[in-house]
């Protein structure tokens, strides 16, 4: 067994912070759910450096990010597989840059 | 090198992977995507086999997500650590050996000026401290001095992470690594006024803690080097695993170095700040363009 980070939705829907998202070093890892306004580890790709923790902890100031083992995961395994992630599409919007 | 080579034969999206249709459907490509927006678009880098926790990882990450047009973009690297995560994004890789990445990508930034003259292909340089700053450091020095229109973004990890932990030019003094058990005898070379005196237009340091300031660093960088000159980036990526940090601690370590030795530091030359305000509408180089110009008068 090993550890993956898990979420909180209920501690980070409470607030409007993205930064876990900005500082982990696996792309595609951290997701955005825009519907809940929280963040969520698609935990196939999760390395376990708990980077996410400390951000969350020490920039954030939220604690909303725990480790915890891969099969003590408070939602089923399956639902946090990356191939059942989704995109939220109308969210692309215009940087100011290249107007 | 364009926007269709992103797109599946039609007929056959359905038996492409995920990741794949993902990346033409919620992909950055052909959109503005930023920062602060990340985890609601795919991006373009995938999975990679660098260790947990690498700072550098973090640091290409970013650069990928903040390139201004990832579809027109090509990425020159060579051996080492930033190769295994770089060659795994959807932009055209060219690994170049070790030492000649800028005269490399002096040929093909030529090569594309002839071919595309009405367009703005981007070539960004990404190697290491020991690929730019040792080996590579003629060739590098070089293409400044020729004034050749591309960034160079240096991955600085302060050794040489993938062999074992040799002490690199751009090594602290007095560092006690594996391979350099006596501790390093001099100086870190101080790119950033190399850089500056060899003529670029853009110099930064930067530190991966703060990502919308790498973004920033990186979307002007490329700009400049579209049509002003050569922009270089300096970046500190921790090595975790030749310095021993816990890979929770890699971010208070970047805190620590920015605050000792690696501030942040931006030098623009008068020419790359007209260029940007004027053509980029960057409003704080609009105004000192136009202060300039009045005391020029």
């Amino acid at each position: 067994m090993y550890l993956v980070a898990n979420i909180d939705p209920t501690i980070c829907g409470a607030t409007s912070c993205t930064l876990c998202t900005q500082f982990c070093p696996e792309a595609n890892t951290i997701q955005y759910d825009l519907s809940r306004k929280t963040a969520f580890v698609s935990v196939d790709r999760c390395k376990g450096c708990a980077q996410c923790v400390w951000v969350c902890d020490n920039m954030a100031k939220h604690h909303a990010i725990k480790m915890v083992m891969i099969d003590q995961l408070p939602e089923e395994f399956a639902n946090k597989l990356t191939k059942n992630m989704s995109y939220e599409q109308e969210n692309l919007k215009a940087s100011p840059i290249n107007k | 090198m364009s926007l269709d080579y992103v797109k599946s034969t039609p007929g056959f999206e359905k038996f492409m992977p995920k990741d794949y249709r993902d990346l033409i459907d919620h992909g950055p490509f052909g959109k503005k995507v930023s920062v602060s927006q990340v985890g609601t678009f795919k991006e373009i880098m995938e999975e990679h086999p660098m260790c947990a926790g690498c700072a550098m990882t973090l640091f290409i990450r970013l650069s990928l997500i903040s390139l201004p047009n990832p579809e027109d973009t090509i990425i020159v690297g060579t051996a080492g650590c930033g190769r295994l995560a770089i060659s795994q994004a959807a932009i055209p890789f060219v690994y170049g050996n070790y030492g000649d990445t800028n005269a490399v990508a002096s040929g093909l930034k030529r090569g594309l000026m002839t071919r595309f003259p009405d367009k703005h292909k981007d070539v960004v340089v990404m190697a290491g401290d020991g690929g730019l700053a040792d080996i590579g450091f003629s060739m590098l020095m070089h293409s400044w001095f020729r004034k050749e229109k591309f960034t160079t973004v240096m991955l600085d990890n302060e050794v040489y992470g993938n062999t074992g932990g040799q002490e690199s030019g751009m090594t602290n003094i007095g560092s006690v690594l594996k391979m350099a058990p006596l501790g390093k005898k001099f100086d870190k070379i101080d790119m950033p006024d190399l850089a500056k005196t060899a003529g670029c237009a853009y110099v930064a340091m930067v530190v991966p803690n703060n990502p919308k300031r790498v973004e920033q660093c990186i979307k002007k960088a490329v700009l400049i080097a579209r049509e002003v000159g050569p922009t270089y980036i300096q970046a500190y990526t921790s090595c975790n695993i030749e310095y021993a940090i816990p890979t929770d601690k890699v971010m208070e370590d970047a805190k620590n170095v920015e605050n000792d030795r690696y501030q942040f530091k931006e030098y623009i030359s008068d020419e790359a700040k007209q260029y940007l305000g004027e053509k980029w509408g960057y409003k704080e180089y609009a105004k000192k363009a136009i202060q300039t110009t009045e005391v020029a008068k």
